[in-house]
């Protein structure tokens, strides 16, 4: 049976650290240096505009905005534009495990085109434990609050997922957030965005932050900047009480999801014909007494 | 694979390959071209012995393999004919294109146009049981990226069973279009809503709805080429997913 530990859970990595940043919240300092030091041309995010999360191109040093709200959809749309509009070479791409698995395959069928080595200098990746949709958050507040709120930040604190709305913080338990989610985000494995050079955690107070670094284009990346501007970015690495709390909540989260995972598969929904076997892959190695490799195979 | 075979029995090493042009605009044979220099590099490993555009040969020989493009006419008897010869001839088949593979624009035919009214049925190589055994990889797009078809002859080359792999999926399907992406992907409940499709379709037929995190699909300008599908990745992912 597959264990949940930290392995599964977080994936492989070097080493993760708290993050400060002098201004702004630490992933807007990260790529504004980075616009600085000509690592990157463009970036590709969500940003906020009329109060909506939106998919933007990002061309210039001190446009990005972070949205604090972590949900967002269509960020791959804006790829050809990028790439063969703007002809952006060294692009920097902040998403979800699930965005980051589109542009992977962009090397392949359909797209053809290998953008991944060719045009992207970094992959930031977003701790996510499931997108959701605007109407789903003010669902998601009307059943926990039995009002409308707006929300106005999410961020991760001490083993619970917190939304900050304007009328106070309020802590979402795993259950409902399960509920109001994408059916498609009920059967992610990958909440860590393994795959992707930095995985950021976003944090209670605005310029904190969690970077955990898992390639070496991560790990140059940010030593590179420190070395540049040491005062604007502050790391230190985090303990492991630190990374406990993450993965006991990642735990919990993906439990729900195995379970979404197991219902379907019990009950024989159908899968897309192309991928007949991915979830009952996972469902045999479930059950399964000893497995090995289940990264590779899984995701 | 009959590559190994031949690198062990044969000898003449280099793998034969020949272009064939059904109905189609022969954008995906102008596609192979765009590898440019490229190209050169293959021709120590590859010969080209047949392709109605860059050769003057006349008579179909023996060949490894045959990239075929465009869908089959019912009605036009030199497809028939030449469809049975290149089964016959080619030991492996790839179809190339929207049109080989899904029917891409051909499935909107009507006919009544000259010069040859009569032809108005056209079926993709996926839906012919005579050649089933040997079409084993489809490759959607219309046209397939240039770079695709290199990565895929250089797999082909170093038998890459893992990239190879899904256009084995997409040869068995004889149908892709948006149509298909809303029904297996978005209706099945897997649509992550990453907007991959709306960068892969060629003709803007799908665009992406921000409030519901969905894709739009607009049948009137779709030409079923399959990318959308095949670039999604909830459809499929290649195993192991390749890492940088």
């Amino acid at each position: 049976m597959l264990r949940l530990d930290e392995s599964f859970l977080l994936g492989k990595y070097k080493k993760a650290f708290k993050t400060v940043s002098k201004e702004g919240t630490p992933i807007e300092t990260l790529f504004n240096l980075m616009f600085r030091e000509n690592l990157i041309d463009g970036l590709l995010t969500y940003s906020k505009e009329k109060g909506k999360v939106v998919p933007k191109l990002i061309l210039r040093e001190g446009e990005f905005l972070q949205p604090q709200v972590p949900f967002g959809f269509g960020l791959n749309s804006l790829l050809k534009k990028a790439i063969q509009k703007y002809r952006l070479s060294k692009l920097a791409v902040f998403g979800t495990s699930c965005v980051l698995d589109g542009l992977n395959k962009t090397q392949y069928y359909g797209i053809g085109c290998n953008w991944v080595k060719t045009a992207v200098a970094l992959k930031v990746g977003q701790l996510c434990l499931g997108n959701i949709t605007e109407e789903g958050i003010r669902a998601l507040l009307l059943h926990l609050k039995g009002r409308g709120e707006k929300l106005k930040r999410a961020f991760i604190e001490e083993r619970e997922l917190i939304f900050q709305t304007d009328k106070g913080k309020l802590k979402i338990p795993m259950e409902v957030l399960h509920k109001y989610i994408l059916s498609a985000c009920r059967y992610c494995l990958n909440l860590s965005s393994r795959g992707s050079d930095i995985t950021y955690v976003q944090k209670e107070r605005e310029n904190e932050g969690l970077f955990i670094i898992r390639s070496e284009r991560g790990w140059y990346t940010v030593a590179k900047l420190q070395k540049r501007a040491p005062g604007e970015l502050k790391l230190k690495g985090a303990g492991q009480e630190e990374v406990d709390s993450l993965v006991s909540l990642l735990r919990e989260k993906i439990l729900l999801n195995i379970d979404s995972i197991i219902d379907r598969v019990e009950i024989g929904l159908p899968v897309p014909k192309w991928s007949g076997n991915k979830l009952r892959k996972f469902y045999r190695l479930w059950n399964s007494i000893e497995t090995s490799d289940f990264e590779e195979e899984v995701f | 694979m009959f590559f190994k075979d031949k690198v062990l029995n044969e000898e003449d090493l280099k793998l034969k390959i020949g272009f064939f042009h059904l109905s189609s605009c022969s954008g995906c044979q102008v596609a192979f071209l765009d590898m440019f220099e490229k190209i050169v590099e293959f021709l120590d490993t590859v010969e080209l012995v047949y392709s109605n555009m860059l050769t003057r040969k006349r008579e179909i020989p023996f060949l490894d393999v045959a990239f075929v493009e465009g869908a089959l006419c019912v009605e036009e008897n030199y497809h028939l004919r030449l469809i049975k010869e290149i089964n016959e001839k080619s030991k492996l088949i790839v179809s190339v294109g929207a049109c080989a593979s899904f029917g891409g624009v051909r499935r909107l035919s009507c006919g009544n146009q000259m010069p040859q009214p009569q032809h108005n049925s056209f079926i993709p190589l996926t839906e012919i049981e005579l050649i089933k055994n040997k079409l084993k990889y489809a490759i959607p797009g219309c046209p397939p990226n240039p770079s695709l078809l290199e990565n895929f002859l250089l797999a082909l080359l170093e038998l890459d069973y893992d990239f190879l792999q899904p256009f084995e999926f997409i040869a068995s399907s004889n149908d892709a279009s948006g149509f298909n992406l809303i029904s297996e992907v978005v209706n099945k409940g897997f649509c992550v809503g990453c907007g991959t499709c709306e960068t892969a379709c060629p003709t803007r037929a799908i665009s992406f709805s921000q409030s519901c995190g969905k894709p739009n699909f607009t049948p009137s300008t779709c030409v079923h080429c399959g990318s959308c599908l095949a670039a999604c990745p909830q459809s499929f992912k290649p195993y192991p997913q390749p890492t940088y």
